[in-house]
């Protein structure tokens, strides 16, 4: 039953090479919607897959599994008055490979298989490269190659360390299956050194494909040069399915007493993370990659919050959720501005609130959210972060962080605001239809309305999904 | 007396070198070709009990590796009509050089390890290590994009080996699946390459370096 998730989108994204490019279009947000819709009738019902040895739901996948598929189905609607603007010369590759992308990424959430979730991973970043491909210039041409060869690499070494963990099993004669979760209950068995090597290789590989520093530099082009749809996906959604691998490898070695190694390897990724990022976005000149750096900067603080433990691992649960929902609303309202003065440069932009005063409240709304202002729930992440590691006692890893967040926040408005007033003489035009600017709002209002009521069955998935990290909470 | 896999383990470690000192694409392909032949057969050597399954299974990666894939890349070479690696970032008689340092690093780091008591000869794991790590080493020192393509298998060939000789969790479908990944990877990135040519004229990754801050 489990596997509806990702058959849907596949067949549709096979029939739409057959279909007229207009239909493709609707089709694309229909089942967006469709996939929403089953997602959530996933969450409520939760039902065993048909291919179970292969496909497991876990708390963790199930979280990701819901915020993949709302974010699609928002930036499926805004495809449809983007794609109207945007004259793409092979659409039907665009929605087919969109829709390929969501299925690889339905697949690796729920994949609790080690090998088969490896699969799922590769294939999101074989479903997304056309994405990037797809203008043909000498830049996306670059950003593509680069994409495919350094996750392809780091997802490769990935999978040495998947073998790596399997031999931890093999070394000590357990007998046991392949799942994530069966893992973590015979971790206290396993031959240390193995899965330590494991460990570190796949924390290479998958932070590879979640942008963490230092093995990041396919990023910023990427996103930069993906159509903005697509940048969305890849910033909101494939970021998060590369850091279930992360969180669920962390949490084995929770359980096999090698928690405090874990931890402290993700803390020094995460903080390189977000000092990269800092130095990067103070001097930027264009503005989708100021927005990938931010996504790299993110991807540090879970990082940290996750090594950080306890307490901080449920604010870097809280973080991938908004970090997803605020930053896809910007990459869409990036689209916005790129289609109204066709350039991506900072320095060709400008006077945005006065002539396009809605694109301007959803990309200021995002930014005051991505900053970590109230009342966007990035605020609430970061807070409860940083007081857990307060609690933790962790106060250099605090200080640094802190640090650099005022850099980059510092970065951030310094551009946002020459875009939002400075003077231009770049004529822009564009209409703006509300397809292009109610799912960005939507996102940021879903972003507001978590902060202040958080559903029950959500906070419980949040919990249950970082047992091993987060411990029990006190109260 | 030396068995039949010792010797293609260390024919391995030969191809590596040759890769490491060859300027010219064709030869490395030879020896993709010649190693992704031999990663398949290896697990099948040292199997005492042979199923159909994984004879079967042993010969569609044979196939894949061995033909497939070399086959795919001689094409791209054909089309894009580029012969050799010139001015490489690593010259290649200090490549040999790494290739030796490498294998007798591949030896020390394989003492440390504990190994599960499988079948597997002693130079299995050396082998693996200088496969993986001299794929990786093409990666870095080479500039063409084809090149880089070659190195990207023999990474994936040295993991290969890792995966059939140590872990028991053989399972043919999940590891076949892999292997699709790896072809279509292949393939997309031929895609690139191609468009690559097509729009600057050569596939020296120097000229990509547009996008930076």
């Amino acid at each position: 039953m489990l596997e509806i998730i990702l058959i849907g989108p596949l067949i549709v994204g096979i029939s739409i090479f057959l279909l007229p490019i207009r239909t493709g279009r609707y089709l694309m947000a229909a089942t967006g919607v469709w996939n929403l819709g089953v997602a959530i009738y996933i969450w409520r019902v939760q039902p065993r897959a048909f291919l179970d040895q292969y496909f497991r739901l876990s708390p963790e996948g199930l979280l990701v599994l819901l915020l993949t598929s709302f974010l699609f189905a928002v930036v499926s609607f805004y495809c449809l008055g983007y794609l109207e603007h945007e004259k793409l010369s092979k659409e039907r590759f665009f929605n087919g490979s969109m829709l390929f992308f969501l299925a690889a990424m339905c697949m690796a959430t729920i994949a609790d298989h080690v090998i088969i979730f490896w699969i799922a991973i590769e294939t999101t970043t074989l479903a997304s490269a056309p994405l990037i491909l797809f203008n043909r210039t000498k830049g996306s041409l670059e950003a593509a190659w680069k994409y495919i060869l350094i996750c392809s690499v780091g997802i490769a070494l990935a999978l040495l360390g998947t073998l790596l963990m399997t031999i931890s099993m093999d070394a000590v004669d357990v007998e046991s299956s392949l799942f994530f979760s069966e893992f973590a209950k015979v971790a206290g068995q396993l031959d240390k050194t193995w899965l330590k090597a494991g460990f570190v290789f796949i924390l290479v590989g998958y932070g590879t494909k979640m942008g963490l520093a230092p093995m990041h530099t396919w990023l910023p082009d990427a996103h930069s040069e993906a159509a903005s749809p697509a940048s969305a996906l890849l910033s909101g959604a494939l970021l998060n399915c590369a850091y279930l691998g992360i969180l669920k490898t962390t949490n084995i070695l929770e359980a096999a007493q090698l928690g405090d190694f874990a931890r402290n390897v993700l803390i020094g990724f995460g903080l390189l993370s977000v000092f990269v990022s800092a130095t990067f976005i103070m001097k930027q000149t264009d503005y989708k990659r100021l927005l990938a750096y931010s996504s790299i900067e993110n991807m540090g603080i879970i990082a940290i919050g996750t090594g950080v433990g306890g307490f901080a691992a449920y604010g870097a649960m809280l973080h991938l959720i908004h970090h997803s929902l605020i930053k896809s609303s910007l990459f869409l309202s990036s689209g916005n501005i790129l289609l109204a003065y066709g350039s991506k440069l900072i320095d060709q932009t400008g006077n945005m609130a006065r002539q396009f005063p809605k694109t301007f409240f959803c990309f200021m709304g995002g930014f005051v959210g991505i900053v970590g202002f109230p009342p966007f729930g990035i605020f609430f992440s970061e807070l409860i972060i940083i007081l857990g590691a307060f609690q933790k006692g962790r106060y250099f890893v605090l200080a640094a962080l802190l640090c650099f967040l005022l850099f980059i926040s510092a970065g951030l408005a310094k551009y946002v605001i020459s875009m939002s007033f400075s003077q231009t003489e770049n004529t822009a035009c564009l209409v703006e239809k509300p397809l292009l600017y109610v799912p960005q709002m939507i996102l940021l209002l879903v972003s507001i309305i978590l902060c202040f009521w958080m559903p029950e069955s959500l906070s419980r998935v949040i919990i249950q999904s970082g047992t091993g990290i987060i411990g029990v909470l006190n109260g | 007396m030396i068995s039949p896999y010792d010797t293609i383990l260390m024919l391995l470690f030969l191809s590596v070198l040759l890769a490491f000192a060859s300027s010219r694409i064709l030869t490395m392909i030879k020896v993709i070709s010649f190693q992704g032949v031999a990663v398949s057969i290896v697990p099948i050597l040292q199997n005492s009990d042979l199923s159909t399954s994984s004879l079967v299974f042993g010969s569609i990666m044979l196939t894949i590796r061995g033909i497939v894939i070399p086959g795919l890349l001689v094409f791209a070479v054909r089309k894009i009509s580029i012969k050799r690696e010139v001015e490489p970032l690593i010259g290649y008689h200090f490549s040999i050089f790494v290739g030796l340092l490498l294998i007798g690093f591949s030896f020390f780091i394989s003492s440390k390890f504990q190994f599960p008591d499988s079948q597997a000869s002693l130079l299995t794991m050396p082998a693996a290590i200088t496969v993986f790590v001299g794929g990786l080493f093409l990666l870095m020192a080479r500039h063409k994009a084809i090149t880089m393509l070659i190195g990207y298998m023999m990474l994936e060939n040295g993991i290969y080996i890792i995966g059939a000789s140590f872990s028991r969790h053989k399972h043919h479908v999940v590891e076949f699946v892999i292997l699709l990944d790896v072809l279509v990877g292949i393939m997309i990135m031929g895609i690139v390459l191609y468009n690559i040519k097509r729009t600057f004229d050569d596939i020296d990754t120097t000229l990509l370096r547009k996008l930076k801050d």
